[in-house]
């Protein structure tokens, strides 16, 4: 066995143990499932800004700024010449850096002005993404009631856009509470919305479900095919 | 009763697996109109299509073969891909997936070749989110704007991704996640001036009622959804590529339908006996 398939086998044993680790929950609570719960928490806090620092910012901040990306040849020429302007990035770093003022009771003040800029920043793009986002979706929401086709009138198209909009209509009167529901039109209207939110949240359990067994069959073959497999050829068995 | 419960399922999924079975999925017609978007896609030399795969280990199951089927689809076509992430925990993935399907396509076809550089790129994991698109969306050159790749090489130095240009010349934007708000950013942010990408989506089943929305509005070209969306997916490029072996796919599928029929089969069976207790309460 080389080097690669040893490495292989390995990370496939240790993946089965860690899901049959997890998968021991649902007999009792013990400490095989603590300790690697516990190890898959501390995988994901360390990964995170470990490829936030090696992916990002020493590529595309430090590196520049130290001039790390200017390679010298033996003849002495360089592959491009140093940016100085590169220095400009440390004018956002130090501004986010007052982030951190929020732990010092004489300086916080300075950590709001960041928070302030972030909100007002994320503000406006929450505005931008409405409108790129939520537009089309309007438009796409006028639907003909009667689809026309080559062949004459296309049943089946005006059936589903007929349930869209009146689905549509409904569920809108139903969040729309400006008025009292006791008179007689808006009194009998506004309740046929709760039965069609209710149908939309069956298919959102639905789909939750449909989701969580799919990752119980991807583990399940990972651990009756790859796993046994790792296992059986580290065994001599196969 | 609740761990004889936990057993069924788990000897529903695990039975089909040991027995080999498979069935064709079923027809899903969101994911045929994005085998149709793929296949017709009109990339002229210079044109790359943008892939982000934002998942991680916890959407694997359903992720990953969408991925793949993506993947195939393009290399076949000879598409050149760049890989992105918005997800940190999607490393792995954006190593690991274009690879066994360039493998694949490889015993496949001998004699044909989809290396590293020329079939594809791994932009790797690119924080910032929507400000990242929005740069990316402006940015004059592409090739230029991404700087280097996760093996710090810069992507001009690939001949095939050299002078990508501006956005325009990002024929097809793939995204394939599980996570909320994700996919949005794409949505939202990734057009300049008149210009939008060709947008096809791949979800996890839980985002399936959501991205339906995108679908129907037009802004999705084609969706994934789930396991079920990856198994047809991979049954049209079968047709059209009788080699392409999607067996362990098929094999998932239907594991994944042996579960639905005995969880709604409990789900029967728990109301029947609740309805039977309420009767025997009331009887006295």
């Amino acid at each position: 066995m080389d080097s690669t398939t040893a490495w292989g086998s390995a990370s496939i044993l240790v993946g089965g143990l860690g899901t049959l680790a997890i998968f021991s929950f649902l007999i009792r609570e013990n400490p095989f499932y603590r300790f690697f719960e516990h190890l898959f928490i501390g995988i994901a806090a360390g990964l995170g800004p470990m490829l936030v620092i090696r992916d990002f910012l020493w590529p595309n901040v430090l590196e520049p700024i130290l001039g790390g990306n200017v390679t010298a040849f033996p003849d002495g020429t360089v592959s491009e010449p140093y940016q100085p302007l590169y220095l400009l990035y440390l004018v956002p770093m130090a501004f986010g850096c007052l982030y951190y003022c929020i732990y010092s009771r004489r300086y916080s003040w300075l950590a709001k002005v960041v928070i302030g800029f972030t909100l007002g920043a994320s503000g406006a793009l929450a505005i931008r993404g409405f409108f790129g986002e939520v537009i089309p979706q309007i438009v796409g929401s006028f639907k003909p009631l009667v689809v026309m086709g080559e062949g004459g009138i296309m049943i089946a198209d005006s059936i589903n856009n007929g349930i869209f909009v009146v689905t549509l209509l409904l569920v809108l009167n139903y969040f729309f509470f400006t008025f009292g529901r006791e008179g007689a039109i808006q009194g009998r209207i506004a309740p046929l919305g709760r039965p069609l939110l209710m149908v939309c949240f069956g298919a959102f359990f639905g789909s939750t479900v449909m989701a969580r067994l799919a990752l119980l069959v991807e583990r399940v073959q990972f651990i009756l095919v790859d796993w046994a497999g790792a296992l059986r050829s580290v065994l001599g068995l196969g | 009763m609740r761990r004889l419960i936990y057993l069924a399922m788990i000897l529903a999924v695990a039975v089909p697996l040991l027995l080999g079975a498979s069935r064709s999925p079923s027809r899903l017609v969101s994911a045929e109109r994005m085998y149709d978007v793929v296949d017709t896609l009109d990339a002229k030399p210079g044109e790359v299509a943008l892939v982000w795969l934002d998942f991680g280990p916890g959407t694997l199951a359903e992720n990953e073969p969408q991925a793949q089927v993506l993947l195939e689809h393009l290399f076949r076509r000879r598409i050149p891909v760049v890989l992105l992430s918005q997800y940190q925990q999607a490393e792995a993935a954006l190593q690991r997936i274009p690879k066994e399907v360039a493998e694949r396509l490889e015993a496949e076809l001998p004699g044909e070749r989809w290396s590293y550089g020329d079939a594809w790129v791994n932009g790797g994991f690119r924080p910032g989110q929507s400000i990242f698109i929005q740069a990316l969306v402006n940015a004059p050159d592409v090739s230029k704007f991404l700087g280097r790749d996760v093996n710090g090489m810069p992507i001009t130095h690939y001949p095939r991704f050299a002078a990508i240009g501006g956005v325009e010349h990002v024929k097809l934007v793939g995204e394939v996640t599980g996570l909320v708000g994700v996919f949005d950013n794409i949505i939202q942010f990734f057009q300049k001036g008149g210009y939008r990408p060709t947008v096809v989506h791949g979800c996890t089943s839980i985002t399936i009622p959501e991205a339906y929305i995108f679908l129907d509005s037009g802004q999705l070209k084609g969706l994934l959804e789930g396991i079920a969306g990856a198994a047809w997916y991979s049954e049209v490029l079968k047709r059209h590529y009788p080699k392409s072996d999607n067996s362990r796919l098929l094999a998932v599928n239907t594991a994944l339908s042996s579960a639905h029929v005995v969880l709604i089969g409990l789900i029967i069976l728990g109301n029947v006996v609740a309805l039977w207790q309420r009767a025997r309460r009331r009887d006295g």
